[in-house]
């Protein structure tokens, strides 16, 4: 990448139009200079190298996650929780495996059916299968509508994406990877083949490109959104109870600059919230996309309010992050992999959706990769809040708005008085477990003590000593002998 | 909604403070202003048309946040990016230090990305030359080590501010001519159409 300046305008080298690999076939700019197949090669390469961070680190998480709740279940207080994120877990599971069910009844077209619908496991009964979904058909009829005005390039487009749209199916139970590369290789193909072949105006190529993606992809998503194939569904829930177990964190701490007691602002981080979660519902990636929009339009307008200036960055990032983390967006993980995979890649690389997208990716990593410098607390607090045992939205009990819920200030107010009764309690225990070691040492103070003087002073009864034979000593063996004798009188 | 077409991503890195946003402020808006704003929600993220040589380029113009905390994901906002701004104090040394770390990460990362390197807050010099703390020919030289450009700017002023983003525009002209040519006059390609579509040979 030299900046040589004098080469203006567009004289152009023949070496320049050649692969960057030198394989010999020409190379092209949205392939960075390679050609298709070395290309591919390439980003192949990195994309293997990306999914596979992606995968450590949703593992790494995993198991940390589990290491803390295992930890957890020890301590008391903890297990409702346990069983709480096993319930949602358990729901989650359900409404997805809802979801592809009522999908199933729906959408599954006519042309479908033949092929692998006996093999999905609870594949409906066939008059069922045959209905074509209203939305499905909804969007095949505009699709067709809005194709007719282009008249040949429109019939070849809407071929094209028919022959798209079998392959898909026949590569169904290829490799995600695969899939995505191939839409998005007909994504390249079929827009250069507009603008070269039917000479359109790019403004018109784009309408036509957004119209082809939702075409295909309305068809398509229920069995590329979260495939089986990919551990799509378990980073899921990885994120979710990640999110759930964050749910301590204030918008101080991310240095949020947004002000919730504006009404206004908070019925913008309310709407934001709103469209985020929204993402999910929808089929297409641009109209995911849009809704990823919609959502940054929400806080830039929240920082507006409370800063009284447009927002840049530094701004928009933390309260991103800070709306991620309230709204916990369903299948967050999922979506943010499929639209990766099947939008239109000129929308991600560089236009204002793909800022917005970059920005939501950001803030999924940070929220995953977070810990106690990130929020600037130290170790034990962070650990503490995480574990459960203090909350830092306790000390705004007493700053509530007036309007808050009585019940709520209530509740507050006794988990307060329960922390306080927990801290008393706790004090007692740790008294009452001095006392005891004190006791404990003070016996042993004592026998050692006297130990120690026995030690000293030891009781050894020594055998006395061999008496003196003095004569005028009171000797006990003088018993022995025969009484001294009395003077007595003789008469005589 | 906001399919605005877009050629070129610029991404803008630098330390927090160092006066990124204001940049872009004063490029797309010409003004320096620590008031209210009124016709922009968001400077984050801006779409600017730019005339070279008869051309319209439309720079996307990718605002990021400096601060230390997010700086593992940088590499998800630089993807793809065709121009990096990457921005420094001109009056504080140690922001320069976030200058290499950036042009490291480019450099492996992502090798079709062009550098800029633009000392802002040249304003402050004017009244006391002696708060500069980066030489100009040391970056300059810098510069030409890591084959980038190199600006000083001042936000306040506007000074060299167009001339930057000018650059930007021009270099992407002359160093991608054919895909300027496809998005700009489809039509003229007629002629190039056996030179430039056999590309594909699969």
């Amino acid at each position: 990448m030299s900046l040589k300046s004098e080469r203006r305008g567009i004289h152009v080298d023949q070496s320049d139009l050649l692969c960057k690999k030198g394989c010999g076939y020409y190379g092209n700019p949205t392939w960075q200079g390679f050609c298709s197949k070395c290309w591919r090669e390439e980003y192949q390469k990195g994309r293997q190298k990306q999914i596979q961070e992606d995968r450590e680190l949703a593992e790494r998480l995993q198991r940390e996650e589990e290491e803390a709740y295992a930890s957890s279940q020890g301590a008391q207080g903890t297990q409702p929780s346990l069983t709480f994120s096993k319930f949602e877990e358990k729901k989650t599971n359900e409404k997805t495996r809802k979801v592809t069910t009522v999908k199933k009844f729906f959408s599954a077209s006519s042309r479908t059916v033949p092929k692998k619908e006996n093999q999905e496991t609870k594949a409906p009964s066939p008059s069922i299968n045959r209905q074509v979904s209203i939305e499905t058909e909804q969007v095949s009829k505009e699709f067709i509508e809005f194709l007719k005005p282009c008249q040949k390039a429109g019939h070849d487009v809407y071929k094209q994406c028919k022959i798209c749209l079998e392959a898909m199916q026949q590569k169904r139970e290829a490799s995600i990877e695969e899939q995505s590369e191939y839409v998005q290789d007909f994504y390249h193909n079929t827009a250069e083949k507009l603008q070269l072949r039917w000479k359109m105006p790019s403004e018109k190529v784009e309408d036509v490109m957004d119209h082809i993606e939702k075409f295909i992809m309305t068809r398509s998503y229920k069995h590329v959104f979260c495939p089986e194939t990919t551990d799509d569904e378990k980073k899921d829930l990885t994120v979710q109870r990640r999110i759930r177990a964050l749910h301590w964190v204030t918008s101080q701490m991310l240095c949020v600059p947004v002000n919730e007691d504006i009404p206004e602002v908070s019925d913008m981080v309310v709407k934001a919230i709103t469209d985020i979660i929204e993402m999910d519902s929808k089929r297409v990636p641009r109209d995911k996309l849009a809704c990823i929009t919609r959502c940054s339009k929400h806080i830039f307008n929240a920082i507006k309010i409370t800063k009284n200036e447009p927002a840049s960055a530094d701004d928009f990032l933390p309260t991103l992050i800070y709306i991620v983390l309230k709204a916990n967006p369903p299948r967050l993980q999922s979506n943010i992999q499929y639209i990766t995979r099947f939008c239109n890649p000129s929308r991600l690389m560089t236009g204002e959706d793909g800022y917005y997208f970059t920005n939501l990716c950001c803030a999924m990593a940070f929220i995953e990769k977070l810990d106690a410098q990130s929020l600037n607390l130290s170790q034990e607090e962070f650990d503490r809040y995480m574990s459960g045992q203090s909350s830092p939205k306790k000390q705004d009990a007493e700053n509530w708005p007036p309007d808050a819920c009585l019940g709520v200030k209530q509740m507050y107010k006794n988990l307060d008085l329960l922390s306080q009764l927990n801290e008393r309690q706790e004090r007692i225990v740790h008294e009452a477990r001095k006392l005891e070691k004190d006791l404990i040492d003070w016996t042993d103070g004592v026998t050692k003590e006297v130990q120690d003087i026995v030690e000293k002073y030891p009781l050894d009864i020594k055998p006395k000593p061999q008496p003196l034979a003095a004569i005028d000593s009171e000797n006990v063996e003088n018993d022995k002998l025969p009484p001294p004798l009395q003077p007595q009188v003789y008469a005589g | 909604m906001s399919g605005q077409r877009v050629d070129v991503k610029v991404v803008m890195l630098g330390k927090e403070f160092v006066g990124k946003t204001s940049l872009v402020e004063r490029y797309v808006h010409h003004r320096f202003l620590l008031g209210p704003y009124q016709n922009t929600i968001g400077a984050a993220f801006v779409a600017k048309a730019i005339n070279v040589e008869g051309r319209v380029v439309t720079l996307g113009i990718w605002d990021t946040a400096g601060s230390e905390r997010y700086e593992a994901m940088s590499r998800i906002y630089y993807r793809g990016a065709k121009a990096a701004i990457v921005c420094y104090d001109i009056t504080d040394s140690s922001s320069f230090q976030r200058v290499k770390f950036w042009v490291k990460e480019l450099q492996s990362c992502e090798q079709h990305c062009r550098i800029y390197l633009c000392g802002t807050k040249l304003d402050l010099l004017e009244n006391d030359r002696s708060k500069r703390q980066l030489d100009f020919h040391d970056v300059r030289d810098y510069a030409e080590e890591i084959k980038g450009r190199h600006y000083e700017t001042s936000s306040k002023t506007g000074q060299n501010v167009d001339e930057l983003f000018q650059k930007v525009a021009e270099d992407y002209v002359h160093f991608t001519p054919f895909q300027v040519m496809t998005e700009e006059n489809g039509v003229d390609l007629s002629q190039k159409k056996e030179t430039y579509f056999s590309c594909c040979h699969h």
